[in-house]
Formats: structure tokens, sequence, C-alpha cells
């Protein structure tokens, strides 16, 4: 066979098939999926997260009023964002997989999760984690760069029977201006029954390509935490909350927060 | 013998197999092994990671070995180490007290004292910084700060490479650094990382908190109520929502992995100003840093006193009334210490319960376990 191929097969000839082969290597040997093999991965949302306050840019640290003009600082602003979902032309829900943990301490904080390509026109996602994921289970579970390990928790879980700290919002305030702030404000929220879903009807659909990237900008104005439309909080009333079994402020909160999210 | 174009093409392939093998495989690497310094014919240390515990992230260039871990040992408790051949790294983290300094700072070799409390050494290997002040990120590079650092061993690391690479006695580091590392010549990163294998060995989880979790015994009721006080918030519910009366201890030592720590910053109230000690302020930049430091474990607690990063508590009985009574308030306490105007109110039955509690994080099959003595 092998004198039958050096006799018949000339050198020039082999140059396809040496390609061919090194085709094949690539195909069989790597584990990694080639982007047209990869067809549950087709295009990728990303949102980015712009901290606001009163509809004006902000940084945690910077000092500001709430809306009953006591001089405040956030210090902390932490909360996990799960199954974010974008609505096709059928109406149909197509949730992405991933588990994220906004730190607004961290500049840069992005949503990426996968969908298929098409158009959308409404985007959905929780805030704090769904309760099959949230209570009984052990963070030691996750690799380390998980959002939901031990060390990715850093500071966002209660206990094994509580689950995670779905959103801390953290400061301090003082109770006139020309005081220092040191009265601290301290909103953990969490627990299965604050998990909350914000959805938005877009004005115009959005397009998913293929291996492409579609991104857009989701604010969180950080004042509406305190002032909403139906409700406000009272800092000085109320400027604790921190319970692993839910409280009402605690309720509360997640729901002003629900109305803090725009998307640009 | 000539090639005829059959042998050429298998020639091809055979390169292309190891090329495509070389660049784009990720089973083709070798996982326990990469850079230079590495010695694939070390034996692999077999770390048993304990129950609940997260997995252990070790860097790639510096797997641990048996060969490595053993020497790791030995330099951990070199004295040569140090300027004038008297003190060794387990000077000042001694293992009866949870790897660390009973005094409140560490004396160098030249009768200097340092600024900060020695940290206990325990599950290192599952911290994301390291000092009070988190100003390394790996281990390897904490190891490099206290040799030459001139308040502690106060030696030259050349000097120190140059002791070791002469060294005449029975141990014969180059010979262990060729068991070690594949190489007898001794260098400051080989050092630095045979030391943190060692240290990366230092598991403690078999406290009777740990022998409780396991199902292998039970504790007592104090012991038990103090656990629950440990992972309750603190407050009255009638002015705080969410309060539970608790000792509020959960939120800085997290259960979560059973480190006891979140491995993150804090202000715990402990003073209003920090002129004499910014924490991490002193390596952020951040004037909203200032007076945070690192949260030590809880692990061994009972046997590391003194507490704080300056080892102003003697006993846990202090460190619990501080708590008790709220800490200071200043602009950067932490928001966790949200009772600085009131304290936890917790009662003397309640600090008992709870300070039973923290007697069963000790371990103490760990600080006298025979592999992490000295050697020597």
């Amino acid at each position: 066979m092998m004198k039958y191929l050096s006799s018949h097969i000339e050198k020039r000839n082999l140059v396809p098939f040496v390609w061919i082969g090194l085709l094949m290597l690539i195909l069989v040997g790597c584990t990694r999926p080639f982007f047209w093999m990869d067809d549950d991965v087709p295009g990728t949302f990303r949102m980015d997260a712009i901290l606001e306050w009163e509809g004006q840019p902000y940084s945690l640290g910077m000092e500001t009023e709430d809306h009953m003009n006591h001089p405040l600082r956030l210090d902390n602003l932490q909360m996990y964002i799960s199954e974010v979902a974008l609505r096709n032309e059928q109406g149909e829900w197509e949730k992405g997989d991933k588990v994220h943990l906004l730190d607004f301490n961290v500049q840069n904080q992005r949503i990426l999760d996968a969908f298929p390509p098409g158009m959308y026109d409404a985007i959905r996602f929780g805030m704090g984690l769904p309760s099959e994921i949230n209570a009984d289970i052990d963070p030691a579970s996750y690799p380390n760069d998980h959002p939901l390990s031990v060390v990715g928790s850093a500071g966002m879980f209660w206990t094994w029977a509580s689950g995670y700290v779905f959103v801390k919002y953290e400061g301090k305030y003082a109770l006139q201006a020309g005081e220092q702030l040191i009265e601290p404000l301290s909103y953990h929220c969490g627990t299965d029954d604050s998990f909350r879903t914000v959805t938005w009807e877009l004005e115009q659909s959005i397009q998913i390509r293929r291996q492409n990237l579609t991104t857009t900008e989701l604010v969180f104005d950080a004042s509406k935490v305190l002032l909403g439309e139906a409700d406000s909080i009272d800092i000085v009333m109320d400027p604790v909350t921190h319970n692993s079994e839910g409280t009402i402020l605690g309720g509360r909160l997640m729901d002003l927060m629900v109305d803090a999210w725009t998307i640009r | 013998m000539d090639k005829t174009p059959y042998t050429s093409v298998k020639e091809s392939i055979t390169w292309l197999l190891l090329l495509t093998c070389l660049i784009g495989c990720d089973r083709c690497q070798e996982p326990n092994c990469e850079g230079p310094d590495c010695n694939p014919t070390a034996t692999p240390y077999p770390l048993e990671i304990p129950p609940f515990f997260p997995p252990m992230d070790i860097p790639a260039d510096n797997p641990l070995t048996e060969e490595g871990v053993h020497l790791g040992r030995l330099l951990f408790w070199e004295k040569s180490l140090s300027l004038d051949a008297s003190m060794s790294c387990g000077s000042c983290h001694l293992p009866l007290h949870g790897f660390s300094d009973p005094a409140p700072y560490s004396t160098g070799v030249t009768g200097a004292q340092g600024t900060r409390n020695a940290m206990a050494l325990i599950n290192l290997g599952w911290a994301t910084s390291y000092f009070w002040d988190g100003r390394a990120m790996t281990l390897e590079e904490q190891i490099l700060e206290p040799v030459a650092h001139p308040d502690e061993m106060a030696l030259t690391w050349t000097e120190a490479v140059s002791r070791l690479q002469a060294d005449a006695s029975e141990v014969n580091y180059p010979e262990q650094f060729l068991k070690a590392f594949g190489t007898s010549t001794i260098t400051s990163n080989l050092t630095v990382k045979a030391i943190a294998q060692f240290l990366r060995t230092l598991i403690s989880a078999d406290s009777k908190f740990d022998q409780w979790r396991r199902g292998e015994t039970n504790l007592t009721d104090d012991e038990f109520a103090g656990y629950e006080m440990f992972l309750r918030e603190g407050g009255d519910p009638e002015t705080t929502p969410g309060g539970q009366f608790g000792g509020d201890c959960f939120h800085c030592h997290t259960e979560a992995g059973l480190q006891f720590s979140d491995y993150l910053f804090h202000n715990n109230g402990l003073d209003s100003s920090f002129v004499s000690d910014a924490g991490l302020a002193g390596v952020s930049g951040a004037a909203l840093d200032s007076g945070k430091f690192k949260t030590p474990t809880l692990r061994n607690v009972a046997l590391s006193a003194p507490y704080m990063h300056d080892g102003r508590f003697q006993t846990l009985e202090e460190v619990i009334d501080h708590y008790n009574s709220g800490g200071v308030p200043s602009l950067t306490v932490d928001p966790f210490m949200k009772y600085t105007t009131g304290g936890l109110e917790l009662s003397p039955v309640q600090k008992t319960q709870l300070l039973a509690f923290l007697h069963t994080l000790t371990d103490s099959a760990f600080v006298s376990a025979p592999q992490f003595q000295d050697p020597h």
C-alpha cells in the first residue's frame, strides 16, 4: 500500500490532503467548540449598568441629598441579577442562564448573556435569585470564580437556610446639612419573597445577530430607592433592615428598586 | 535513505498534530504544572479539601508537591533567613497560638517592633489578599516581605539566597530545591514558592464545630445558643427592622465555606481617627478606606489572642464587649456596625453563650499537628 502510494502520488498532489488533515485534527482534537458549530451561543446581549442619582451620573462615595434633604453618601451598592430574558416576535421569552453580581464599587459593571438571533421587543430580569438557587445551596459547591461561590459571593451570603443577600444598599447620612455623615444606612434585602422581576416593553425592538454583540445601557437611579411614585423611605426613621427572614421594609425597598431601573 | 512523498506527508501530519495540540487544545496542556519552576518529576501533594470547604485555587506555576511542601516547612522554620540567624517565620507565627504571635506587636531581630499584630496563618489557600491591609494579592508575594523587612527578619534576599545556597548542613538546601523544583540553583522566587506550598497545607477543619457539622458530635446547649447568636441580626426588632437581638457576627465572619471570614475589609468601629494606621486606605489611597482592615478568620480564635490589627484586646470577652458597645462612630465605620449609638445589648448570659461557640472553633489537632512543627 505504502509503495503504491509512494510511487503513484506526486508530492504536490498531497498538499490538499495535508490541509484536510490539519482541518480534521483541529475539529476532532479541540475541546472548545467553534463558533459555527455552536448553535447554543449565537449572539451576545450586553447591558452596561450605569449608576445615577436623580438622573445625574453618580459614583459611590459622592455626597448627595435624599428627598428630605438629608446629606447622604452611598458607600456600597451590590445586587444579584438573574434570569435575564428577551421576548421574541412569537411572544415567547428566551432566557439567559447566567447569574450576575453587580458591584458598583467596581467600574464597568456589565450583564452579559447569550440569546438566539432574532428580533426582541421586551426585556426582563430578576432582582435577586430565584428560589431554586437561593436557599439550601452550599456556596462551596461552586467554583471560586462563580458569583454564588464562597469567594464570589463574599459578603452576600447569609446562611445555608436563608441563602443570599439579594441587594446591599449601604452608606452614611447626616441629620442636617453641615453635619458629618456618620449615621449608618444599611439595607440588606433577601429571601425568596424578596425576589422581584423587572420588565420593559421596548419602543424599538432590538436585534440579536449570530455571534454579534448587542448592547444597551441599564440605568439604576439610586435615589429612587428612597423615593418612588407609590412609596418613600425616611432614612432617619428606617436606616436599617438586615434580615435573612425578610422584613416589610425589605419588601418595600425591593418594590422601589424595581422602578429605579430604566433602559436607555 | 530518500524520503518518499508519503513519508513527507506522514511527517507533516505528525508535526501538525503536535502543533495543534500545543496551540489549540486545552486537553493537551499539562494542568498541574506550568512555568519554568515546575518539576514534573516531583510527587503531587495529595491536598484534601475538607467537607463544606470551597475549592482551593492554587497558582498554576506553583502546584503543591510533596517535595515542595517539605522544603517549605524547612524554610518556614529556618532561622538563617534572619539577619542574626535567630528568627524564623515560625518565631512570630507560633502553632499553639494558631500560628500567630501572643504579643500585640512582634519584635524583630533588631529589637524593633512591628506596627500590627502577626496574623494567624490558617486556611490561607482560600484567602483573596494578605496582610491586615491586603497589600499582597498572593501568598507568594506576601512571603517576600517579612524576610527583608528591617523590623522583622531584616535579611536581604540576596543574602538569604546566598546562605541557603551555601548550606552545608544535613538539610542540604540545594539538594532540597533540586527535588522540589528540578534545580539546585536557589532563588528568592523558588524560596517563597516553597514556603507558600507549605502554608497552603495549614488547613484547620477539625474543630468541634467542624465535627458537629459533619454529624460526629453534638454542641452543648450553650454552644448551640452561641452559634444561633452568631448568626442572628443584632438589634431590637421593635426599633430595628430585622433586628433579632443577635450578635451580628456572621456578616463579616461568614460561615460560607466554613471560612469564618468574608476576606473583605471593614472598619469595625475601633477608632474615630486613623492617623496612626490608615489600614486599607494606606494601600488604596482612598480616604473612604480609612480604618478598614481585613476580616480575620475566627478559626482557633480562642488561641490567637491578642485581637484586632493592633492587638489591643487581650481576651475574647473584651472583643465581645467592644461589639456589644457598638463601637466608635466615624466617617468610615462599616454599616455592619449599625448599632454604634446603642450597641447589641447582649446579656451576660448571651455573651457567655457566644464565647462558648467561639471556643468550638478551636482545632487542637491542627495546632499540634506534627507535620507543621519545627523540623530542625
